[in-house]
């Protein structure tokens, strides 16, 4: 095992917190979600000119610079500890790996323009009766001449109300199939209800009522998307746990400070022991946390069983590791924890979030148990 | 020892039942079941108050003199149960729960005759002003200044993690009156009108997005001293006596039962993390199991607690006990809360429940769009508001500190 990062790996980082520390704002990028666009095109621009960010996991021939899951973890790491709200899992790993893997010129097409953040692209995946199990699809695509014609609904498809493509999820005869919806061609049939969500995102359900697809909308094989799928789900949560670990440094690093500059009965509240054992029990999550991504990073590129065993193993913890931090972090920081006055009350939103994305905390734990069991 | 209802207990429970069916109207019963804390929307509260005050049940456990009920602690905790089963909305505790029994046990006639017939009628609406920027856990630690001038005392300073404070328009407070060598002495209990000049209030918008906690800034405020409760610098003794109240001796279990059986109706129907019904979930079915065997251990510590109420006495420590147990307890459930409604959790809707303040920088759909039920929309309010419980009214490490010396001795 090597946890040594590369020169290049450490250049990426270092430009990448230096990006986000001198030129992403917290209020700004609220707002964005709040009452403006619902993301910040010109950041989204310099992640793909300035800092290459978008393509860094990806190969060299869509326009990449060739890394792997390193690069991604590194990445969303920073990008957690800066609470950025633009979607770069769900579009530069999730949905960017969905394409990749699908191949043919309509999916790589669109991956050049995903590395060069001209397009932005957001998966429709989950239903309202499939819980965490993408592959309960009650969505149905039938072919009509040489069309496919899609009938059913989505929840929460992130980045849609913004987003130039989606990637929707359908049952074919076969079985689960993967379709791309160009937004800019007529969508007669699709209706999106967009929202934010409590982490400041943008996402929408979508009413799909025969919506009509050219034939080429199909990507990969029919009824062939569901190992595809299940990678993108552990690729997601793999880099959400980064990206989550990023977000703890952050939250207990503030929690810290907090504690020894609030001063109560004559003392800063970090000196008593109480406090003290809380914050070393969050300090332990954190390293945990750490330690779990890389068990998901070192078996990325693994066979499914191995890659889904780590991958359960990482988010379970991290879901854990979440909700003590971000509890805890409210508490000790008291009634400033509960408002938005601070960085924290967003954290903490965020952290909620994450121990349900991509497979909720028992989720995990359960996949993890049936994987193991003999 | 007795658990069991008698027939006159029973008979008492119908006759809660037919007045809640007559008079707890739909929209009230909605803003009660979708609330997003402790905190109902206050116009519905408030409308709810009038409706129980025509009762004659605005405030049973006042003494009956003021407007109280003469009913038994079974009763109090059938009625209790049953509101909270039907769906009412929760009445402001800082008036009826709080500032009343201060008035009752502290107040002079005049303060009795003036204010308890006008917090039953909702003329009067309390906020509490105790914590100050500098001073939470450390309440004790309080410098708003309030000097003498006479008939007044001219108050200047901050208030913070006031309740409604736009909503009130009285509050009940700690002042600094005079410095003394222990910090807990020079401290007096008066009660300001909030349209007096010099009083400023800034909201805080929460994570939740509601504005219900808000920062008072008092520049010069004059207050009538026969506005003090209480001794002038003893305003220690009342407030410790309030804390009491404000931390235990309501009953807390009949709405968390309430609230585990909705997610328990929930859970049948949503997906469970690992296929098939979360309900069926082994993992979940035992942590909601796990929730509501604690809140049936807390059901009986409470009777043990009102029954010393009851028959004249104060709880005491054991006050910091249930405070601790009641809030975790419900934040547990909030958790549930949040794993049942699943992914839809996630979505921010308040126009789906019914909050406890103004909703900061939020427009809802034009078209109303809910996405799945309303309970999943509060879900994560309720979930994030929720977290306030262990820092509210004492944090829950302050009350361990409490309860290791008083009930420990350590």
């Amino acid at each position: 095992m090597d946890f040594d990062f590369t020169g290049e790996q450490d250049i990426l980082r270092d430009g990448l917190n230096r990006f986000l520390a001198t030129r992403y704002d917290l209020e700004r990028s609220r707002t964005a979600v709040k009452t403006g666009a619902g993301w910040q095109p010109d950041v989204w621009k310099a992640f793909a000119d300035e800092l290459g960010i978008l393509g860094a996991a990806l190969p060299e021939d869509v326009g990449g610079i060739g890394g792997g899951p390193v690069e991604t973890m590194v990445i969303a790491e920073a990008l957690g500890y800066a609470l950025v709200v633009e979607p770069y899992v769900d579009t530069a790993v999730v949905c960017a790996g969905l394409l990749h893997r699908a191949g043919g010129p309509r999916a790589l097409e669109l991956l050049e323009r995903v590395v060069a953040g001209s397009a932005i692209v957001s998966l429709a995946a989950t239903e309202a009766a499939s819980g965490d199990h993408w592959q309960d699809v009650e969505t149905t695509a039938r072919r009509d001449g040489s069309d496919w014609v899609l009938t059913g609904s989505k929840i929460l498809a992130i980045a849609a109300p913004f987003a130039t493509h989606l990637l929707v999820t359908a049952a074919t005869p076969s079985g689960l199939s993967l379709f791309l919806v160009d937004r800019s061609q007529s969508t007669a049939g699709l209706e999106l209800h967009a929202y934010r969500t409590v982490d400041d995102r943008r996402a929408a359900d979508l009413v799909i009522n025969e919506l009509r697809l050219p034939s080429d909308a199909l990507l990969g094989g029919e009824g062939q998307a569901a190992a595809s799928l299940e990678t993108a789900r552990d690729d997601g949560a793999a880099a959400v746990c980064a990206e989550a670990v990023g977000c703890m440094r952050r939250v207990l690093g503030d929690t810290v400070a907090y504690c020894k500059q609030r001063k109560q009965f004559g003392q800063p509240i970090g000196s008593f022991q109480a406090l003290q054992h809380r914050m070393v029990d969050m300090h332990m999550e954190l390293e945990q946390s750490v330690a779990a991504v890389y068990l998901a990073v070192f078996n990325a590129n693994a066979e499914p069983a191995t890659r889904a065993l780590a991958v359960s193993a990482a988010k379970a913890t991290i879901g854990r590791a979440a909700r003590f931090i971000g509890q805890n972090a409210v508490q000790l920081h008291g009634g400033m924890g509960m408002t938005e006055e601070l960085a924290i009350g967003h954290y903490f939103k965020r952290l909620t979030a994450v121990q349900f994305e991509f497979g909720s905390t028992d989720h995990h734990v359960a996949r993890y148990a049936r994987l193991t069991r003999r | 020892v007795e658990l069991a209802w008698s027939d006159e207990d029973i008979e008492f429970r119908d006759e809660v039942r037919a007045f809640l069916r007559d008079r707890l109207t739909p929209e009230l019963q909605q803003a009660g079941r979708l609330m997003t804390s402790v905190y109902s929307d206050h116009d519905a509260s408030m409308a709810w108050q009038a409706i129980l005050h025509e009762r004659g049940w605005a405030a049973p456990s006042w003494p009956v003199e003021y407007g109280g009920c003469d009913w038994t602690l079974t009763q109090h905790y059938i009625f209790s149960r049953e509101s909270t089963l039907a769906g009412a909305p929760n009445l402001s505790p800082m008036g009826i729960r709080m500032v009343a029994h201060a008035l009752v046990a502290y107040g002079s006639g005049e303060q009795k005759e003036f204010f308890l017939p006008r917090i039953l009628t909702g003329e009067v609406f309390f906020c509490q002003g105790y914590s100050e920027p500098e001073a939470g856990s450390d309440l004790a630690a309080l410098t708003m200044a309030a000097t003498d001038d006479g008939e007044h005392l001219v108050c200047t300073g901050s208030k913070i993690w006031t309740t409604h404070a736009r909503e009130a328009n009285w509050m009940f407070g700690l002042v600094r009156t005079s410095r003394a060598a222990k910090k807990q002495q020079g401290i007096t209990f008066v009660l300001i009108e909030m349209d007096s000049p010099g009083i400023e209030i800034r909201p805080l918008v929460m994570t939740s997005g509601e504005e219900i906690q808000n920062q008072v800034f008092f520049d010069e405020v004059r207050v009538p001293k026969a506005n003090v409760i209480g001794e002038l610098d003893d305003g220690w003794t009342v407030a410790k006596y309030l804390l009491e109240f404000e931390r235990g001796g309501g009953a807390s279990s009949p709405a968390l039962q309430v609230m585990a059986e909705h997610i328990a109706s929930a859970a049948a129907d949503q997906p469970g993390p690992d296929g098939g019904p979360l309900l069926d979930d082994p993992a979940f079915a035992r942590k909601l199991a796990d929730a509501r065997i604690r809140t049936d251990v807390l059901e009986v510590l409470e009777h043990r607690v009102l029954s010393v109420l009851a028959s004249g006495g104060h709880p005491g420590p054991a006050s910091s006990m249930l405070k601790i147990l009641s809030t975790e307890l419900s934040q547990t459930l909030t958790e549930l809360a949040m794993e049942a409604a699943g992914p839809r959790g996630r979505i921010y809707q308040p126009h789906a429940a019914y909050p406890g303040g103004p909703v900061a920088g939020y427009e809802p759909p034009p078209d109303g769009y809910v996405s799945g039920e309303p309970w999943q929309a509060v879900a994560p309010l309720r979930y994030f508001n929720d977290r306030a419980g262990s820092i509210y009214a004492g944090s829950n490490e302050i009350q361990r500190n409490i309860l290791a010396k008083a009930a420990l001795g350590l």
